[in-house]
């Protein structure tokens, strides 16, 4: 039996049962996307920059900043982690306890204000 | 093969992948979800006991006039007193009240060093350069994946390789940062820019990123082993590279926000 495949694999046979590792066949999907989400990381690393130099601290700013982290976030998460070629299930069971998370950031950091003062 | 006929009928009847991946790439997904929250739970820390501070005023920072690649230690040394020796910026700015206990640092005063650029006011630049290191290790490891999906055993190597080299980088500009933040005085407990929780929380947070940059070295290291024995050739697949480069590129996620909220924010 090759060692990457389970098709012939009777699970609910209890006695001759063999848990062979299953691994889905891998497929390339070139290199030139990488190397343009690269170039996209790099962009928005020296908008950051420009900004940061540019434009006198502010929560305007702060949030330019938050917004750019979750871009590149994204780019890293879909191109560079694979997830936009996985199955949608796979995804959401990852992406979405994150949003709680980030909701619940900002509003400790709001919380934060107050702290101290009552 | 009365198996194969329920999973064709239903997703979740057993006998098939609904998600289509292995058990350990699913498991390194729900790993990396859990640590997600780890640091999370550190970064809403920071955040809630950031804004528990006023920050500094940015007439405070206008009224220092610090040019771009100025040499603040000459500026702020005494009259009479060498620069080229001691700590002259933190005490002056001390003394002028910029850092004092109840006021948050803005980072352009504190992460404002390069290396053999000693003395001079670069800020943000070489925590850029950190950043860029970052991300173009994880380019590599991407690559290494990509050879590894086309069976490419010296690809493979050959990216795996310069991922290495880029973590250990990585590491020295840590380190190098973590030893100009001691020499200056700061502890977990003691900060000679303001309150005490500002370095506690540096150490802390960029500490366990460190850790984790470290443990992905000694993970890629162990996959470019195998990888040269032929270990992956072998098995018929690459999964491993896969695996691990999902542990390496969470850690440069993570980096984006801690250069996000520590140094930019």
């Amino acid at each position: 039996m090759s060692s990457n495949t389970n098709q012939n694999v009777d699970i609910h046979d209890e006695v001759n049962y063999n848990p062979v590792v299953w691994v889905p066949k891998a497929h390339s999907h070139g290199t030139s996307d990488i190397w343009k989400k690269f170039w996209i990381l790099l962009f928005l690393t020296i908008i950051d920059v420009a900004f940061y130099f540019l434009m006198p601290p502010s929560m305007a700013r702060n949030i330019i900043f938050i917004a750019l982290g979750i871009i590149k976030a994204i780019y890293i998460v879909g191109t560079f982690m694979h997830m936009k070629h996985e199955k949608l299930g796979l995804a959401s069971m990852i992406v979405l306890p994150m949003f709680f998370i980030i909701f619940f950031l900002v509003w400790m950091m709001y919380e934060g204000n107050f702290w101290g003062t009552i | 093969m009365s198996t194969q006929t329920i999973s064709k009928t239903s997703t979740w009847g057993g006998g098939n992948s609904p998600f289509n991946v292995s058990y350990g790439k699913l498991m390194m997904w729900v790993f990396l979800l859990s640590d997600a929250f780890t640091f999370s739970s550190l970064l809403i820390g920071y955040g809630a006991i950031r804004y528990s501070y006023p920050s500094t005023e940015l007439a405070q920072i206008e009224s220092l006039e610090l040019g771009f690649a100025e040499n603040v230690q000459e500026k702020f040394a005494a009259p009479g007193v060498d620069a080229h020796h001691g700590e002259h910026f933190i005490p002056a700015l001390q003394d002028l009240g910029v850092f004092n206990e109840t006021q948050w640092p803005s980072p352009d005063l504190v992460f404002n060093h390069f290396p053999f650029a000693h003395g001079l006011h670069l800020p943000l630049i070489f925590v850029s350069l950190m950043t860029l290191i970052l991300i173009l290790s994880s380019v590599t490891m991407v690559l290494g994946v990509e050879a590894g999906q086309r069976g490419d055993q010296k690809a493979v190597s050959k990216w795996m390789l310069l991922t290495i080299i880029g973590g250990f980088m990585f590491l020295g500009c840590q380190a190098w940062e973590w030893t100009n933040f001691i020499t200056a005085g700061a502890r977990m407990w003691a900060n000679p820019y303001g309150p005490p929780a500002f370095a506690a929380l540096f150490f802390g947070v960029t500490g366990f990123h460190g850790f984790h940059v470290f443990s992905g070295v000694v993970l890629n290291i162990i996959v470019y082993v195998n990888n040269l024995k032929g270990t992956y050739a072998k098995r018929g697949h690459y999964e491993m590279v896969e695996k691990v480069g999902l542990y390496w590129h969470f850690v440069d996620l993570v980096w984006v926000f801690v250069f996000t909220f520590f140094y930019l924010i």
